[in-house]
């Protein structure tokens, strides 16, 4: 009995929990759509959250390149299918890899930063400092970095599968001398459209993910100093999770518009 | 202080509790246009609660907090933001955007909410700087500003739009006297040049003295007093005479 | 910040390309910004096309499917749209076909335009081209299946007939021989055997069997064309195209030395023939036959057992045991292994000298195999048995074509004598060398090896 209670109570919170969270999102949208638009603020935190990942990604895809070659060129040499890897190598990374894996470095990067940064604003009045001035805090903080985060993720997101190409290639380069040229032919033949493009801007939706969630943690947070480091976690956990919870629908729905994506 | 002066500011029956906490209750005031009153009252009684309520940065539980006409804890948006242009605010920790510098922390109210030139912009900026005396650092970082420094600054960021209201939050603590005294010069010309309505939450009895018309003490979530330095020294309560600086 | 600003255009700048450049690759992959022609095509079982499959023209990357309507009676057809580049128009004309190929063997399933007659007309744009079904595997297999076993039940029957008509011939020829020998000696005229009712009467049978099996053979070779080209449209592996070549090589000799024997019979049995030389004739001409059928029940064999060629013959641990090579023969370290039971069989005893110079089998040497098959008991029945033939005189060309003919000799022997399988006696020559494996140094006349049995091969 107690224990029914108690997962009842439980449920009601986590219930309120998304509630409070899906509120937050929709005052995004809303709020995002109103003027006047914070352009400097979002053209900075384009800066802040895509030109200031890029080595981070960059340097990720060209290690995650260069290993899942090392593992798929031993694997398809001995089913002498060594001319699939370009092929395996271009289509796991643009169709998975490279938005998953880019979109969880910037949950892990950004999420903790965004979460951070506004918990502080807030612990050192800093918010309120802004809404004193006459100033929406919402759209002068949360809408610019919802919006970079949108905007940037498909940009790290081919930054990722490329680099990540490039790795590719350099390990295959000194695995067997393929040169560039064939390399690039084999990796984008049979490649369609619907390969590439829907799953590089399904990262929108991830980037909508991160940048809400990590702003609800950090424009929320009431705590001081504490709050801060809690509502950088927090962001990580929550957006990461959803990000790949996110991925299996969207994966899903990619599929049905455009069922040539499939592999 | 005649009645027929209109009142800035009303604190109508205003009770504040968080959580369990009672910080304030039933406490009413008013405040005349043009008049400094300075909010008194031991450590943690409730000072700050009450200038966040007065500009809505906190809601009372019970009671009604009226800006001229308004009810400020009944505005959203767009009203709320045309009110709070009328008002100043300096925060207890001065509340510095710590990512700009100092110029352009001041510059930012003037660029969002006035159409001035980027030139008269940078001519305002700079005089209410020099006020404070922080012209040579306009380009520092909060960071890199003294506690003193901050609090300056804070105020110049209060002043710059030239308010109606100005609510300050101890503008000198961390000041040393004569640079205390300089800001309480700069607060009485506000209010001989523009009129203007100051709330001003100290510690410094010197000061407060030197420019407050009548004194409120907070005492125990109440309001103990309000009323006129002279009044307050021969209070019956010791605690008030005692913060007003009197036996 | 100026500087900042600068790295934020940057980056978004590189990104937008980059963006750019991949959808330029794809486009550039798929032919995108090329004009386009569309045509249709009908199948009743598009065999897993979709919309997006690639189409090939005459095997270049040209297109792709656009769009599948879909049939809405059992006797309708799906009804496709391919769009192919405009650039490779100039390949298709009215009578081009459509079919549904794979991209290896586990690859996507794709469409091919088979360019069409150059003396036609480019086909019209948006015109319906004809298409062949595809033909499921199962059908193929089943299909080849029964062929082969036609094919290599005739060959079979031919063989057996032969290897009868061979041990026959053989012994009238060595009639002959004797006849000839004493027609030298004064005794009569080789014509007189061959006009010898018996004689011509079983030499005339054998003839036309080995036409008809021949005649069946050919037409069993043709059904055979057809289904290797449908096999290669298939891109099945090279491995079945070389195994039905060399089925079809062996009904070709199996053809060629039939004609042969018939000329060398019609001239034995010409009105001035020439003795000897056509008796010889006779002879070679008849084990060719022998050995091109022998080739050809292999090959039809190996087909039988269905397309994993490999598997079969690796499990048999040889390929032909018709065509072995000496040298392939003795690096092989399982045929000529030490395991195998072995019969050396001295030369001296074994072969005499024809009065022409060529060997024959003495009836000492045929009692000496008999010994040594004797020997080898009922286990040398259905294993598989290698005559390596050896000869240490004269140089190596000499010893070579020596020892082949020993080891000739001793196949027809065993196949006659005791109805061995043909493709179960393998001959080797070997020279005057045997394989190291077997510590012999040097050997003049024969080996009769009976290969270890492996897992069962069948
Ligand atoms: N946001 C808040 N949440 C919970 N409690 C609060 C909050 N703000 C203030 N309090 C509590 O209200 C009481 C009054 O706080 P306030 O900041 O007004 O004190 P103060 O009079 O300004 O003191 P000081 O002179 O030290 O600045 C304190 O006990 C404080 O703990
Ligand atoms: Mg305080």
């Amino acid at each position: 009995m107690i224990c029914t209670i108690a997962d009842g109570g439980r449920l009601k919170t986590f219930l309120e929990f998304i509630g409070v969270i899906a509120s937050f999102a929709a005052r995004v949208i809303t709020s995002a759509w109103r003027s006047p638009y914070e352009f400097e603020q979002t053209w900075m935190q384009v800066g802040e959250i895509g030109a200031r990942s890029l080595p981070l990604v960059a340097a990720s895809g060209l290690a995650l390149g260069v290993v899942m070659t090392l593992h798929t060129h031993s694997t398809l040499v001995t089913f002498g299918a060594a001319a699939m890897i370009p092929k395996v190598q271009s289509l796991s990374f643009f169709i998975e890899i490279g938005p998953l894996v880019a979109a969880l470095l910037v949950a892990g990067r950004v999420g903790a930063g965004i979460g951070a940064v506004l918990a502080n604003l807030r612990a050192s009045e800093q918010i309120d400092a802004i809404e004193v001035l006459s100033v929406d805090s919402f759209k002068f903080l949360v809408v610019p970095r919802v919006v970079a985060c949108v905007l940037v993720l498909p940009l790290l997101t081919t930054f990722m599968d490329l680099t990540a190409l490039l790795g590719g290639f350099l390990a295959e380069h000194a695995l067997s001398h393929l040169s560039a040229q064939l390399f690039i032919e084999r990796a984008f033949n049979g490649f369609a459209w619907s390969n590439f493009v829907p799953p590089t801007l399904k990262t929108t939706v991830f980037g909508f993910l991160i940048g809400t969630v990590s702003c609800y943690y950090g424009y929320t947070t009431d705590e001081g100093a504490e709050g801060v480091g809690r509502a950088a976690t927090n962001s990580v956990v929550l957006s990461s999770l959803l990000v790949i919870v996110a991925d299996v629908v969207l994966v899903k729905i990619i599929f049905l518009f455009f069922p040539g994506s499939a592999l | 202080m005649t009645e027929s002066q209109p009142t800035a500011i009303v604190f109508d029956g205003v009770s504040k509790s968080f959580g369990s906490k009672q910080v304030l209750q039933e406490v009413s005031f008013s405040v005349m246009q043009g008049e400094t009153v300075c909010l008194l009252g031991r450590s943690g009684t409730g000072k700050s609660v009450t200038l966040k309520l007065l500009i809505g940065l906190l809601r009372p539980d019970i009671g009604k907090v009226l800006i001229g006409q308004d009810n400020i804890s009944s505005l959203e948006g767009d009203d709320l933001s045309r009110l709070r242009r009328k008002m100043g605010f300096l925060f207890q920790s001065a509340a510095l955007f710590d990512s700009a510098t100092l110029e352009e922390n001041l510059a930012l109210p003037l660029r969002r909410l006035t159409d001035k030139s980027k030139s008269e912009i940078e001519h305002a900026v700079l005089r209410a700087l020099a006020e404070v005396g922080l012209a040579a650092d306009r380009y520092k970082m909060p960071g890199e500003l003294s506690g003193g420094m901050k609090k300056r600054a804070g105020l110049a960021r209060a002043l710059v739009l030239e308010p109606e209201i100005l609510l300050v939050d101890e503008p000198s603590s961390g000041l040393d006297r004569i640079t205390a005294s300089e800001i309480d010069d700069l607060l009485l010309e506000q209010k001989a040049k523009r009129r203007t309505t100051i709330v001003i939450v100290t510690h410094d009895v010197h000061g407060a003295r030197r420019v407050g018309d009548r004194f409120a003490v907070l005492d125990k979530a109440r309001l103990v007093a309000f009323d006129t330095l002279q009044c307050l020294e021969n209070h019956e309560s010791k605690t008030v005479r005692t913060l007003v600086g009197g036996q | 910040m100026r500087n900042r600003n600068i790295i934020t255009g940057a980056f978004v700048l590189a990104g937008i390309a980059l963006f750019a450049l991949v959808i330029f690759l794809v486009g550039n992959q798929r032919k995108t910004f090329a004009k386009h022609v569309e045509f249709y095509t009908e199948f009743a079982n598009i065999d897993g096309i979709m919309k997006g499959s690639k189409v090939r023209v005459g095997g270049f990357d040209a297109g792709e499917v656009t769009d599948i309507q879909l049939p809405d009676s059992p006797a309708a057809h799906f009804r496709l749209t391919l769009s192919v580049v405009e650039r490779v128009h100039g390949l298709i004309r009215p009578d081009s076909l459509v079919s549904v190929a794979s991209e290896g063997i586990v690859g996507d399933k794709l469409l091919q335009i088979h360019p069409g007659s150059a003396n036609l007309p480019q086909a019209a744009p948006n015109s319906t081209l004809r298409s062949k079904e595809a033909l499921e595997m199962s059908e193929l297999l089943e299909r080849s299946a029964g062929l082969l076993n036609d094919v290599s039940g005739t060959m079979k029957e031919v063989s057996t007939k032969l290897t009868g008509t061979l041990d026959a011939a053989t012994t009238t020829i060595n009639n002959a021989n004797d006849l000839v020998v004493g027609i030298k000696q004064g005794k009569g005229a080789i014509g007189v055997l061959l006009r010898d009712e018996n004689t011509a009467r079983s030499v005339r049978e054998t003839l036309a069997n080995v036409q008809q099996a021949t005649a069946s053979v050919s037409d069993a070779s043709m059904r055979a064309d057809r289904l290797v080209s449908d096999f290669e449209s298939r891109n099945l592996g090279e491995k079945v195209d070389q195994t039905i070549a060399s089925a079809q090589s062996a009904a070709q000799n199996v053809d060629a030395s039939a004609l042969q024997l018939r000329q060398s019979l019609t001239s034995a049995l010409g009105p001035d023939s020439h003795g000897v030389d056509a008796a010889n004739n006779v002879r070679q001409s008849l084990s060719n036959v022998n050995l091109a059928s022998s080739n050809m029940v292999e090959d039809t064999e190996a087909l039988k057992h269905g397309f994993l060629f490999r598997g079969f013959f690796k499990r048999r641990g040889y390929y032909s045991l018709a065509n072995l090579k000496a040298d392939e023969y003795r690096s092989n370290r399982s045929l000529p292994a030490a395991t195998n039971t072995r019969a050396w069989l001295d030369q001296p005893e074994l072969f005499d000298n024809r009065p022409d110079g060529s060997e024959e089998l003495s009836p000492e040497g045929k009692a000496k195999i008999d010994e040594a098959m004797a020997e080898f008991g009922d286990g040398a029945f259905g294993r598989a048995i290698i005559v390596e033939g050896y000869s240490s005189t004269g140089d190596t060309g000499a010893q070579f074509a020596t020892s082949r003919v020993r080891a000739t000799l001793v196949r027809h022997y065993l196949q006659a004598r005791f109805g061995l399988d043909s493709r179960d006696v393998g001959i080797v020559p070997l020279r005057g060398v045997p394989p190291p494996s077997t510590n012999k140094k040097t050997w003049d006349g024969i080996c009769l090896v009976l290969l270890k049995p492996r897992a069962s091969a069948r």
